[in-house]
């Protein structure tokens, strides 16, 4: 059970890698941008993987009428994911603490593994409401108007995950090094959970 | 058993051999593939970038051109000391004064001999100095903008030739005059030029921080022409050497009367003591007026300033520091070898090659062992300092450089080929035709401690029927030759534009990464830049209209100006808000008497435009920068002087 | 079994494939280089220009009295010298002189082994520099020598009309687009 808390500690701290690096990023490359256009979604806003990257994004989606690229300001979820992370990571370490001297059961972890889960899950369904918002919304004076070959109009917005063609850019969309240590340490904890179940039948 | 695999495994592996060696032989037995194997030592595939960088000299363009090696491709023209309307240098408010002399403004010059900066004897990569033959002047160009940023002109010169070479660290350019003149310039007859004329090699400070240059002395020389020059290198550090021609001091038909003596000198030049001499309180001041313009990249604007003075260093007033070294037959290129003991000489009307020796000059030196003097500077004994010489066979030898393995390469006018030989030795170990008639060559780094000897550059005078013909004048010819083995193998030939009297190049990694994609626009502090488009206005100042302009895809803010009328001066001070590598705007006005400008990304640019007439003009971005392109442009109304129409402005109002 | 049997083998015939394989290659790049100087074999003198006045190779060869010459000329493979930019001022000895030379002489240097030989008697014959009658009388008052392309200098003579360099007598005297020619009825030798 000691082994399972500090897995637990471990697992939730992880989240706070989320205030140190990018938690998804997508770029666009083309062939007149040998090196590809990148921003870099952290948890607090988004930043351009090169200085200009924003600036040059606003300044090619302003031909399909694309609104600019949000600024922490602009969106209620970069000031509340933050406290929702913070608090989480808090929680989880707590939960950990008490579970390194055998106070709780390990059901918790459990329970902070599924809370999690579901604000993760939030949060991906936000992410991508976000994108399709962004990616289809364009003002209706825009510069280039383009259609589909069934006619209704040509969407623009980047994949949730992989790649995607548009047209001419090639869109990827990746998770970074916040959001692989947020995996990871939601797997941790389920792991923390398993190991805890485990001790506490072998020791009865 | 054991024998009987072996008998197969013999057979099989044979007639595999003969299979693989017969396709071979009957691949290259075609003339094609031959071709093919010279063909891809020089093709860069798309995409693919060269090995090396070439900065061949533009001459009678008075700018830089930028090639890749082995591809020959030119990549840029830098305006150094010429108007280019391409980019609207010389013409833009900001660079006008760039080409400010003492005697006004000069649009032109004929620019000969590219050095790149060095550090202990190697190339460096800061910066690519070239001088202007013509109105003498030294300028230096940024290799991380690839733009011109400083240019001064030297006084007391004429004929800027032996220029502008640096010392091993880059302490001093050097500027020396090809023609002698009265100084300080009088009114007198010109056939009391002997004696009376003065031949002035000027030292030039650069600051190694910014480059920034100053004359720190000049040396007042006997009136010889003073054709090229090379610094010492390693031991030799601390002497510049300089070839002279005319020593006869003749000041008609030079053809004939500057041919005759038999030996002219190379001057060594200790200007270590020189300086000492001089930081030490030597040297007389002298007024002397010459410009100095200098390009600052934060303000994007030149300034010009007339200096008034130059300290100038009598040659009999620091004995011990200039020796004449004989040479014979009027030599032209003058220069050092890798290691520094080497000195050639290549007398340009004759057929061999004389080699100097450093530590013999010095012993020479040392043993005062002297052949008479010219104006007082003691002339060594020609055999007591000669190394050797080439018995070349070739005729007309101008320029020696070196590949860093004991090997030199020198051209011949005359004769028109290259000839490779052997320092030491003297022996010829292969020769190959130009064509035709070269001047100079060039090996990367050829003139520095340590060669990037690979390719070497030969660039011709004559092209004639070198290309499909395009009328009687054409570009000259260059040739590309590997230079990696024994014998030189002829690669290339490509056209090369003006004319490149004298190159340098380097490996490309030593510039690719330093080379700037864009301008900061939140480092501007050009005084009519804006950084944000609502700052955009339009002031008057009497007659004078000042249009503050931002460009980004695909407008200009504003489009819309009234209330400018016939007989203002209207400047646009146009700022490119892009921060995008590659996306330049253009700006140019209907019936205005200057050339477009081209604003790189985050920098400021102006265009002054007369208007003479009533009507309401329209102005266009000139360079292709999106697809909405064509859009780009806007109108100017230009009412009568006598109107009360007020100034105004807009966009999508 | 099998296979240490075939790891020796592989070594005895990698060699033999190595060297059936580069050997070709290496003459083809000899008779490759050669073929990019073949299309100009003569250098500039392979410029076809007939529109331009004659340069010095030119004027000789259209000249039957300086056949020998001429034919010493291409022995040499010094033609490019000849339609350089110059500026030269060339000695042409007529085909008297040279048979005035002892007998063989000529032959013996035409031979390719003495190449360089004829190659430097030849160029004793040229001068850089531009000089007409007038100017070589100018040089024979001032006293002075005439620096050849060898490096020799050569004693310039005026005698009435008559004007001698390095003992030869020049009889004729035709311009070029890129020099001088005066034509002399002796070979100059050191």
């Amino acid at each position: 059970m000691k082994n399972a808390g500090i897995l637990m500690i471990l697992g939730s701290a992880m989240l706070v890698g989320l205030f140190f690096f990018p938690m998804w990023n997508i770029r666009l490359g083309a062939p007149q941008y040998p090196e590809p256009l990148g921003i870099d979604i952290h948890v607090n806003g988004l930043r351009g993987e090169s200085e200009f990257d924003i600036q040059n994004i606003d300044g090619l989606n302003h031909y399909i009428g694309m609104k600019t690229l949000p600024k922490p300001e602009d969106m209620w979820e970069f000031s509340v994911f933050p406290k929702v992370v913070a608090a989480m990571a808090l929680i989880g370490i707590v939960i950990g603490l008490l579970g390194v001297f055998q106070k709780i059961s390990p059901i918790w972890f459990l329970v902070w593994f599924v809370l999690m889960s579901i604000l993760g899950a939030l949060g991906i369904y936000d992410f991508n409401l976000w994108l399709v918002s962004y990616g289809t919304d364009l003002d209706p004076n825009a510069i280039l108007k383009l259609v589909n070959p069934d006619g209704t109009p040509m969407q623009y917005n980047p994949p949730l995950i992989g790649h995607k063609k548009l047209l001419n850019f090639d869109a990827f969309s990746y998770p970074r090094a916040g959001g692989i240590m947020l995996g990871v340490g939601m797997l941790l904890t389920l792991a923390a959970y398993y190991f805890g179940q485990k001790s506490r039948f072998t020791i009865k | 058993m054991k024998t009987k695999i072996f008998i197969i495994n013999t057979l099989f592996l044979c007639s595999l051999a003969m299979l693989m060696s017969c396709g071979q032989s009957g691949d290259s037995g075609s003339s094609g593939a031959l071709g093919s194997s010279i063909a891809e030592k020089v093709y860069v595939a798309p995409g693919e970038r060269d090995e090396q960088y070439a900065f061949l000299s533009g001459g009678y363009s008075g700018n830089l051109t930028v090639y890749g090696l082995p591809s020959g491709r030119l990549f840029k023209e830098i305006p150094v000391f010429s108007q280019f309307p391409t980019s609207g240098y010389g013409y833009s408010e900001e660079t006008k004064p760039m080409l400010n002399t003492s005697f006004g403004f000069i649009p032109w010059d004929d620019l000969h001999h590219p050095d790149i900066s060095q550090t202990n004897g190697e190339l460096d990569g800061r910066w690519i100095f070239a001088n202007g033959n013509n109105t003498p002047r030294i300028a230096r160009i940024s290799l991380t903008t690839f733009e011109t940023e400083e240019i001064i002109e030297v006084p007391n010169s004429a004929g800027n030739h032996s220029s502008s070479f640096i010392t091993e660290n880059t302490e001093y350019v050097v500027a020396g005059t090809r023609f002698s003149v009265p100084v300080p310039q009088k009114d007198m007859p010109i056939k009391d030029y002997k004696a009376n004329f003065k031949g002035a090699l000027t030292f030039i400070t650069v600051d190694q921080q910014h480059g920034h240059m100053d004359i720190k002395f000049q040396l007042m020389m006997p009136g010889f022409n003073y054709d090229l020059s090379h610094p010492g290198r390693g031991k030799s550090h601390g002497w510049f050497f300089f070839s002279t021609y005319n020593t006869e001091e003749a000041n008609t038909l030079l053809e004939v009367n500057a041919s005759q003596n038999d030996k002219d000198f190379i001057a060594a030049v200790n200007w270590k003591k020189i300086e000492q001499y001089v930081n030490n309180g030597g040297g007389t001041k002298m007024a002397a007026k010459y410009a100095h313009n200098v390009y600052d990249e934060s303000t994007h604007m030149a300034t010009s300033t007339i200096k008034e003075e130059v300290l100038t260093v009598n040659p009999a007033d620091v004995p011990g520091a200039i020796y004449f070294l004989p040479t014979p037959k009027s030599p032209h290129g003058c220069d050092v070898d890798p290691n520094g003991e080497y000195i050639i000489g290549a007398g340009k009307l004759s057929a061999n090659i004389t080699v100097h020796s450093f530590d013999k000059m010095l012993s020479a030196i040392e043993g005062q062992k002297f052949d008479g003097d010219a104006y007082g500077i003691p002339i060594l004994n020609y055999d007591d300092v000669l190394a050797g010489s080439v018995q070349s066979g070739g005729l007309g030898p101008l320029h020696t450089e070196f590949d860093g393995r004991g090997n030199a390469y020198t051209t011949f006018f005359i004769s028109s080929e290259v000839v490779k030989w052997k320092l030491g030795t003297w022996e010829v170990v292969d020769r190959k035709p130009t064509y035709y008639s070269v001047g100079h060559l060039m090996i990367p780094g050829g003139n520095s401690r340590k060669p990037h000897g690979k390719y070497l550059v030969a660039m011709n005078k004559i092209t004639k029927d070198r290309y499909l013909p395009t009328g009687p004048e054409m570009e000259h010819s260059a040739q590309i030759y590997d230079i990696s083995g024994e014998k030189m193998e002829l690669l290339y030939d490509f056209p090369t534009h003006g004319e490149p009297h004298y190159a340098a190049g380097c490996n490309a990694e030593l510039l690719v990464n330093n080379s700037k994609k864009i301008y900061r626009l939140d480092e501007n502090k050009h005084p009519y830049g804006i950084t944000r488009p609502s700052e955009a206005r339009v002031e008057r100042k009497g007659k004078e209209v000042h249009i503050y302009m931002s460009t980004i895809r695909s407008h200009f803010t504003p489009d819309n100006i009234e209330g400018v009328k016939v007989g203002d001066k209207v400047y646009f001070h146009i700022t490119n808000h892009e921060q995008d590598f590659d996306v330049p705007h253009g700006f140019s006005m209907i019936g205005q008497a200057t050339s477009e400008i081209l604003i790189m990304p985050g920098q400021t640019k102006t265009s002054l435009w007369e208007p003479k007439r009533v009507g309401v003009w329209p102005f266009y971005c000139t360079d292709f920068c999106s697809a909405l392109h064509q859009e780009m442009q806007g109108y100017v109304r230009v009412s009568p002087a006598n109107s009360n129409i007020e100034l105004s402005w807009s966009l999508d109002e | 079994m099998k296979v240490t049997i075939l790891n020796p083998l592989v070594l005895l015939v990698l060699p033999a494939l190595i060297w059936s394989c580069t050997s070709p290659r290496e003459a083809e790049t000899t008779s490759g280089s050669s073929a990019i100087s073949e299309s100009h074999p003569m250098g500039q003198a392979s410029v076809v220009d007939n529109v331009s006045d004659a340069n010095i190779l030119q004027v000789a060869v259209s000249s039957e009295p300086h056949s020998t010459l001429v034919a010493a000329v291409q022995a040499a493979q010094i033609e490019h010298i000849l339609v350089n930019a110059g500026p030269l001022t060339v000695f042409a000895p007529v085909n008297g002189a040279f048979d005035a030379l002892p007998e063989g002489t000529v032959e013996n240097l035409l031979k390719p082994e003495n190449k360089s030989d004829l190659a430097t008697i030849l160029t004793r014959h040229a001068a850089p520099g531009s000089y007409d009658i007038e100017a070589l009388q100018r040089e024979a008052k001032k006293g002075r020598k005439l620096y050849m392309a060898t490096g020799d200098y050569l004693e310039v003579v005026v005698e009435g009309d008559k004007v001698t360099v390095g003992g030869a007598t020049i009889v004729a005297t035709v311009p070029a687009s890129n020099g001088i020619i005066h034509v002399i009825e002796k070979v100059i030798l050191p």
